[in-house]
């Protein structure tokens, strides 16, 4: 009699506070958000067909904080001939003429208050496949990892396989 | 399980009991019945008691209004001051634990000491204890920047490998309320189990009736029932007994651990706590007198109880005094400068009236319990008991804010005044308070039926052909329990 | 540093916005908001987005032509900094410098070209703009008058080129701020405006007034020199301030002689020895002990150095006095030195000018008024009713790029390029060319007026100019454009921009100010120009927030006036008193400054503007109260008056960031005296440790420090023997050097830890004998570090009648400067001149064994391995308890979201949000922040090591306060490696923590300010300075 009266108001409380703490914890994330782009780039193609290396068009990802965007003049670089014909193509020809940037929608993102330089981790051997996921083999590029803290703080401290080390003194990212 | 004492004469009344006896007798009660009939009388609800729910509900209201205005804006909207980066929240939540402090005391202390006077208001205390520290839990979490951020605090499994700083007295003040809670609660209620079944079994209302039934955990009276009761209860009493002291030590901690002049001293955990149970005797005089006057308990709480509660009060408002008084002692001993020219500045300078307001309503006024006339006369202890509230809180007043406004660097030496977003979430919090005590007046009964039943004279039982043992154990004339012809 | 290349498009700049946005509010997870990346069109070359791209120009936010090195990130200037290459600032700058960005950036600009329409403007194209601006030009000829700001370089010969194919009169080259008399005198004296002030090889120097660690001259260079000079401790010249008004400059001198306001002269008379000390005395109101003492040090002491300022009416016969005592003295040549002149003032033309140019246009005879960067309106007291004069001028053109007084009259406004956009030069020093570059894209559709101009006459004449000024300006350069585009690298190049017509130009006869006793009223008016603001700044909320360094107010006007005056009138500190002249009157709360003669109000002019800005409307403006008096210079007289002072009813809080102006003795500000500095380390370590408290021997312990440890007398009391170097050289864990030795989970708080952190122990000390108190550095951090001002009217929350209005929430002491100057006084509690000040810059000491540390229940601020104390806004949960255990007081808390756009307390409005740097998170709402020794430098530093596959070289990199300290007082580093000059700093005799004895083990060192008290003569030998001067 006394337990069933308990366990009830017990449970629901339980319950609430579970939902509270996965709700605020950084549990939540938009892994595995995957918009759809203004123009359909291919990343198979340039990567795998082409054999493009990432760092072809995202020139900075080894020597800035930020992986940096090809520029339309990049892309243009090759299209005006190649695949000119195809309607894709023809979408970025037709922002190249209006002089109008791509408005890429931005996937990989972590909040403002992180500071997370490229090139450190593509300089100390980090692949790209390692945050981004396999992109060379995704259609339409989608977010594989969460990209959560207790995510990042796992390599850091050498739980990754193959253990790779980093700083995680809370400042290393957060000022 | 209070002592059997002989009978006493109407006109015996003035005489005084010796408060650590459980010498005090209820002449004008007769018998058990007229005790279930009175005190589930004050049960129904009267168009009084409505209205001042309704007051009640609306300071909430203000008070709900004022936060969600301040969590929308921000902290600004209140009137902190760097470096007075603690104000009326702090305050009033030290207040609010403070006020707690009383109904275990009462409840548990006097209890395992058989003090007999704590009988008919011990109920009202533990209750008040119960929403003063409901009350007070809310302000921990209003006085945070980001207050949606508060349960940062909890430890609880996340794989960042983020936990608390253990360190940090705020942690140790989570733990301490909480605890305190779920204690102080759990004895309110196993003590009224046996009540709330006399209530059941009085009750005509069926769903009523059902709820009591629940709430009641089916007690059945039985010899059985009383013993384990009996045994809980001590167990209880003895368990929260060290809160008391714990409690309000881990909230002095939030001071005391700080380097702050006029923090950073050792006479805080028994300042704090003798202040504690002070301050929350004041407010069972300021809630049980109305209280014996409209529901017409005169004669359960007598002016016996009052007398010897204001001597417990007179003794706490002493013992207050006495670390004021060291205070200024260690501050001039120390001979630290900035210890003394922060006290100076406290009590001569910047904030001499707050000084004053606290050191009259605390130390000053309280010395007039040393006279039986007042401590028997309720209008007179009630005015007291007001001041004695208002004392209180300014006691943690000139400890928040003078210190933190005169410290170690001149440079930042600044004032403090607070806004109307401060006076509304106080308020706010009087009517949370209020709202919760006056529902349960209404629902749950304010004086424990089954202790005053012990203490009323033996002659009724003869009256009834054959005994009752302390245990309680059944007679025929009550067999108004279903199921109990053993 | 990478240079400019001729080429770049920086229009592509702005279509980055990528990075941005990095700069978004930092709490409330933003993760979730689609946003978008925006790639260029076509990269520019040599730049990489998230990477800075350093550009060296020139500053011109006063006429010296200071170098300046812009920091650019994805085509928004974030930063400025001192080009330490320029002869002129070698790489400080001021805190006028560092807010040019916020001109750059002010949200009250110009968007366009705009005609006047009836009372109100309509905005045009440019083609429309410059088609009227064409006509006029050919229909009005003669008539015309062009007033620009005053500059040096090649513009004005270009601008006077073309007024003359115009058939116009050369223009008026207007700065309101230098000090013409002093000007006009120099160049009658030694034949140049302004000599360098070589104040290191002075013994004495000798200050009529002359403020120029501030407002007087070329700030930066006299401040870098003046430092210098003291910094020689015990060779280090005496300094002896006269005037009624103690400024910045005469905080920092040894002595100070108050006399009345323009009664200098008289003293001036009695050390050239035409006037005895009884004359002078009576003549100037000053003690006539002072002046008999001045007297004998001033013939003492060889070489001396005495200076004239004050802008009096009889301003340029006390600066030719002045000039005549340096002549006789031999000084010439010696400590001032004409042959190494700064030509920043050269060639300008007086006040007067503008004055006499109100009767012309009031007689109708201009038929056109131009005005380029300078505020005519706003030059002149109002009493001179330019503005109403203007009015009367059938066409004005404004070039302004801001709304002021002038441009409110205006009929056709076509806004100038930021000079932060534009090209251009200066010469600041014969010889010496300061390139001006854009260091950016245009914020809005300005257009520099040189390439104005150039289009106007092209309109005319096809052909007559070349394509634009930038063109014109590399043809006349020595080696052309190539040649100018290689020397843009280092911002500096031989050569000369114009032969300077060395000639004083005439000055108008205007009629003489009256002798100032002659005016009406029982207390002398003094105006100065505000120190800080100047007279563009009032629309900077960096600047209307940054304390006064004097009177440490902020976003306020008020009446400085002497305690004995004040009780005089009846008036409390913030009592509404009412100035009065026969120009008019203002009502300003009174201020109690000990640093004020008797019978002497000050009030600083430059705020309280009109239709100059949403900030710009603070206070109120002292020249509504100006007679238009004049000095023979044609200098605005700024002390021409006496003033009737009523109480006015009523009163104001003081927006004033300062507590108590006293330390109490709790050695926060700690000196030594000279004499002390020889005696062996324990002599005097800390100072006066030996003597009692109460009477401790003059020679041995200066005033401050009676309850400072070593000073306690009771029993029990350890010594505090002051430790050199830092105690927690690296701190085991949060506990400094309590830390469990036994424990083994030391994780990288070992130094023998793989990543090495521990082994940095990152520290800085603070040198309280050169630290000046000017505050450039507090605009340095609020610019690195993103620290939002909480000044503005709009910002407060209405709570009380009285926290509303500029400055309401600083009324609660809510600034968030993470650095502060503190100004305490020692002595002169009496009234007396005698008092001593001590500027302390107060900022995070980062303790080794920090207070706030354990209080945090989240973890939201902790040790760093490498000795930082660190604040985690996204993890702080806002308790504030960090705050309270705080001794310094350094942690500043938002109370509300100043980062959050549409937010009434948003603090950054557009495009003010362009400046901010996005390596730093802007705070959100109910989070602590605090200094952080600009650990997104040390980051950045330590990525670029990494990069380069080296460790950090000593001294690589700094602060961004330390950059900017135009006195050098600031060294920032790592204390554990002794190749750093900060870890020798730390060890100097000076050296102390501030309450050493809470046992912080703080990471900042302060070294002792040194009292000069005995007379100067010119026997002592000058003693070495210290190795001081971080990253330079």
């Amino acid at each position: 009699m006394r337990k069933k009266w308990l366990a009830v108001p017990g449970f629901f409380a339980l319950a609430a506070l579970a939902t509270i703490v996965s709700a605020y914890s950084a549990a939540s994330s938009s892994q595995g958000n995957s918009p759809v782009q203004p123009i359909k780039f291919p990343h198979p193609i340039h990567v795998q067909t082409l054999k493009m290396n990432c760092v072809y068009c995202h020139f900075a990802a080894n020597k800035s904080p930020d992986p940096g965007m090809p520029a339309m003049s990049t892309c243009m670089g090759c299209h005006t001939v190649a695949g000119a014909q195809k309607p894709e193509i023809q979408k970025l020809a037709a922002y190249w003429n209006k002089k109008e940037p791509v408005p890429w929608v931005r996937i990989h993102k972590v909040p403002e208050y992180v500071h997370f330089p490229h090139m450190r981790h593509v300089n100390a051997g980090v692949s790209c496949q390692t945050c981004h996921g396999q992109v060379q083999n995704m259609a339409q590029v989608q977010q594989q990892e969460s990209l959560n803290m207790g995510w990042c703080v796992n390599c850091h401290i050498g739980r990754s396989n193959p253990p790779l080390k980093a700083r995680y003194d809370c400042a290393t990212c957060h000022y | 399980m209070a002592t059997m004492a002989k009978p006493v004469s109407p006109l015996d009344e003035p005489r005084r009991p010796n408060i650590a006896s459980a010498d005090i007798q209820l002449p004008a009660v007769k018998d058990y019945e007229q005790v279930d009939r009175e005190i589930t009388a004050t049960l129904h609800p009267t168009t009084a008691w409505f209205i001042g729910l309704g007051v009640a509900v609306f300071f909430l209201l203000i008070g709900a209004a004022a936060w969600t205005y301040q969590i929308y804006s921000g902290l600004g909207v209140a009137g902190y001051n760097p470096p007075v980066m603690w104000g009326v929240y702090i305050i009033t939540f030290v207040f609010w634990v403070g006020i707690g402090h009383a109904g275990t005391l009462i409840s548990a202390i006097l209890y395992l000491f058989r003090a007999g006077f704590r009988t008919t208001i011990y109920r009202c205390a533990e209750a008040m204890t119960v929403f003063a520290v409901m009350t007070a839990g809310l302000f921990p979490i209003l006085h945070l920047g980001r207050p949606w951020k508060f349960f940062w605090l909890i430890p609880y499994p996340n794989w960042r490998y983020l936990w608390p700083q253990f360190k940090s007295p705020l942690v140790w003040d989570v733990f301490a309320i909480l605890t305190y809670l779920t204690i102080s609660s759990t004895f309110l209620y196993v003590g009224l189990v046996p009540d709330i079944a006399v209530l059941r079994d009085r009750e005509t209302n069926p769903v009523r009736k059902r709820i009591f039934a629940i709430l009641s955990l089916g007690w059945r009276n039985t010899d059985r029932e009383w013993r384990h009761f009996a045994r809980a209860y001590l167990f209880l009493a003895a368990f929260s007994t060290p809160l008391v002291l714990s409690v309000h030590s881990v909230v002095s901690f939030d001071f005391a651990m700080a380097l702050t002049p006029g923090w950073h001293t050792t006479i805080f955990p028994p300042y704090f706590v003798a202040g504690a149970i002070f301050s929350g005797i004041g407010m069972v005089f300021t809630i049980i007198i109305p209280l014996r006057k409209w529901f017409g308990l005169k004669h359960y709480v007598t002016i016996n109880h009052l007398d010897a509660a204001a001597k417990l009060c007179l003794f706490t408002s002493l013992v207050v005094g006495c670390a004021y008084m060291t205070e200024w002692f260690v501050a001039w001993y120390s001979g630290n400068e900035v210890e003394q020219t922060f006290f100076a500045n406290r009590i001569w300078g910047q904030w001499w009236w707050s000084s004053a307001i606290l050191y009259t309503c605390n130390m000053i006024l309280p010395l007039t319990l040393f006279s039986q006339k007042l401590r028997r006369n309720t209008t007179w202890l009630f005015i007291l008991s007001i001041f004695i509230n208002i004392g209180m809180w300014f006691e943690r007043f000139v400890i928040v804010v003078p210190s933190l406004s005169h410290e170690f660097e001149p440079w930042q030496w600044t004032s403090y005044r607070p806004t109307w977003v401060d006076y509304a979430i106080l308020a706010g919090s009087f009517g949370w308070f209020s709202m919760w005590f006056l529902l349960f007046i209404k629902q749950l009964p304010v004086i424990a039926i089954s202790e005053v039943k012990e203490i009323i004279p033996p002659k009724l039982r003869r009256r009834h052909g054959h005994g009752i043992d302390v245990s309680g154990r059944h007679v025929d004339y009550e067999a108004d329990t279903p199921g109990e012809h053993v | 540093m990478s240079t400019e290349t001729p080429g770049v498009k920086r229009r592509d700049f702005l279509k980055v916005i990528g990075a941005g946005t990095a700069t978004a509010t930092a709490i409330g997870c933003s993760s979730e908001k689609v946003e978008k990346l925006i790639p260029y069109l076509v990269s520019p070359d040599e730049t990489v987005p998230g990477v800075s791209t350093y550009y060296a120009t020139t500053c011109r936010e006063c006429s010296a032509g200071c170098g300046l090195i812009a920091e650019t990130r994805d085509g928004r200037t974030i930063k400025l900094e001192g080009n330490p290459a320029h002869p002129v600032n070698r790489g400080a700058l001021c805190a006028r410098g560092q807010a040019a960005l916020q001109g750059l950036y002010n949200p009250d600009r110009f968007r366009g070209p705009m005609v006047r329409n009836g009372s109100s403007f309509k905005q045009v194209t440019w083609d429309e703009a410059l088609n009227i601006f064409s006509q006029k030009l050919g229909s009005s000829r003669g008539g015309a008058v062009f007033i620009n700001q005053h500059e040096s370089g090649s513009f004005p010969a270009f601008l006077d080129g073309w007024l003359a194919s115009n058939g116009m009169a050369p223009h008026i080259s207007y700065d309101g701020e230098s000090d013409s008399a002093a000007i006009a005198a120099n160049r009658q004296s030694f034949g140049v405006a302004w000599p360098r002030l070589d104040f290191s090889s002075a013994r004495l120097i000798v200050s009529f007034g002359a403020d120029f660690l501030d407002s007087w001259g070329a700030a930066v260079p006299q401040q870098l020199d003046f430092a210098d000079a003291r910094a020689k401790l015990q060779g280090a010249p005496r300094m002896i301030y006269i005037g009624p008004r103690r400024s910045l400059t005469g905080l920092n001198a040894d002595v100070w002689i108050p006399c009345n306001p323009g009664s200098e002269i008289a003293i001036a008379r009695l050390l050239a020895g035409t006037a005895t000390v009884a004359q002078a005395a009576s003549a100037s109101g000053a003690e006539p002990a002072a002046l008999t003492a001045l007297v004998k040090e001033y013939q003492a002491a060889k070489p001396g150095m005495v200076l004239a300022g004050g802008s009096g009416s009889r301003g340029q016969e006390l600066a030719l006095a002045v000039n005549a005592l340096n002549q006789t003295a031999g000084n010439v040549g010696v400590t001032i030195r004409p042959a190494e002149a700064l030509l920043g003032f050269e060639r300008q033309a007086s006040t007067a000018e503008i004055a006499a140019l109100v009767s012309r246009m009031n007689s109708g005879s201009v038929s056109m008024l131009m005005v380029r960067g300078a505020n005519p309106a706003n030059a002149l007291p109002q009493s001179a009713g330019f503005a109403a004069a203007m009015a009367k001028v059938p066409f004005k053109v404004s070039f302004s790029s801001v709304p002021d007084e002038t441009t409110a009259v205006a009929d056709l406004i076509l806004p100038d390029h930021h000079f932060l956009e534009q090209w251009g030069d200066a010469e600041p020093v014969r010889g010496t060319l300061s390139l001006q570059q854009p260091t950016m894209d245009p914020v809005f559709d300005t257009r520099a007026t040189s390439d104005v101009l150039i289009a106007a006459a092209n309109k005319v004449r096809a052909g007559s100019y070349p394509a634009d000024y930038r063109t014109w300006l590399t043809s006349r350069f020595p080696g052309g454009a190539a040649g100018h585009s290689s020397a843009l690298g280092k911002g500096i190049a031989a050569g000369s921009a114009t032969a300077l017509a060395g000639t004083a130009r005439a000055v108008p006869q205007i009629a003489a100010a009256p002798a100032i006793a002659q005016t009406r009223g029982d207390f002398y008016l003094m105006v100065y120009p505000h120190p800080v603001l100047g007279s563009r700044g009032a629309n900077k909320p960096w600047l209307q927030e940054l304390p006064d360094p004097v009177t440490k107010t902020c976003w306020q006007t008020v009446a400085e006036m002497h305690p004995k005056t004040a009780a005089q009138l009846g008036v409390e500190n913030g009592d509404l008193v009412k100035v009065e002249t026969d120009a008019g009157s203002i009502t300003v709360p009174a201020l109690l400054y000990i640093g004020v003669m008797p019978g002497t109000i000050a009030v600083a002019a430059g705020r309280g503007r009109r239709n100059s800005g949403r900030y710009a409307s603070a206070g109120a403006n002292a020249y509504d109260i100006l007679p238009a008096a004049f000095d023979a210079s044609g200098g605005l007289a700024l002390v021409s008056t006496r003033a009737r002072v009523s109480k006015a009813g009523g009163h104001a809080q003081i927006v004033t960031t300062e507590g108590s102006s006293r330390q109490h003795g709790r050695g926060i500000g700690k000196a030594i005296y000279a004499a002390d500095l020889g005696r062996s380390a324990d002599a005097h370590a800390p100072a006066g440790a030996q003597a009692d408290a109460g009477g401790h021997a003059k020679s041995n312990a200066p005033p401050g420090e009676e309850n400072s440890p070593g000073h306690h007398t009771f029993v029990g009391d350890a010594s505090h023997e002051f430790l050199p170097g830092l105690r927690s050289p690296v701190a085991n864990d949060a506990q400094g050097d309590f830390g469990d030795p036994k424990s083994k989970e030391k994780g990288m708080y070992d130094p023998k830890h793989w990543s090495g952190m521990a082994n940095r122990r990152w520290a800085m000390t603070v040198d309280l004998a050169r630290c000046t108190g000017c505050s450039a550095c507090v605009t340095a951090c609020y610019s690195e570090n993103n620290i939002p001002t909480v000044g503005a009217d709009w910002q407060g929350a209405k709570v009380f009648p009285d926290r509303t209005g500029f400055g309401a929430n600083i009324l609660r002491s809510r600034e968030m400067a993470w650095l502060r100057i503190e100004r305490y006084f020692e002595g002169g509690e009496d009234g007396g001149a005698d008092f001593d000040t001590r500027f302390v810059p107060m900022l995070c000491q980062h303790c080794g064994n920090a207070p706030c540390e354990p209080v945090c229940p989240v973890y939201a601020t902790y040790h760093a391995p490498d000795g930082l104390n660190v604040q985690v806004y996204n993890r702080c949960v806002g308790t504030r308890y960090c705050s309270n255990n705080c001794p310094y007081k350094v942690r500043y808390f938002n109370w509300f979201g100043y980062g959050e756009p549409n937010r009434p307390q948003y603090a950054f409005p557009e495009p003010l949000n362009w400046q901010l740097n996005p390596d730093v998170t802007v705070r959100g709402k109910g989070v602590m922040e605090k200094c952080s020794f600009c650990v997104q430098r040390i980051r950045e530093a330590e990525n670029r090591a990494k990069g380069e596959g080296r460790d950090l070289i000593p001294n690589e990199f700094s602060t961004a306060c330390a950059e900017a300290c135009p006195s050098r007082a600031i060294t920032f580093g790592d204390a554990a490696d002794d190749r750093w000059t900060v870890a020798q700093l730390a060890k100097d005799k000076r050296a102390y923590h501030v309450f050493e004895e809470l046992n912080t083990f703080t990471a900042v060192v302060y070294l002792k300010k040194v009292l000069h008290n005995e007379p100067a003569s010119s026997v002592t030998a000058p003693v070495a300075a210290p190795a001081v001067g971080g990253a330079h």
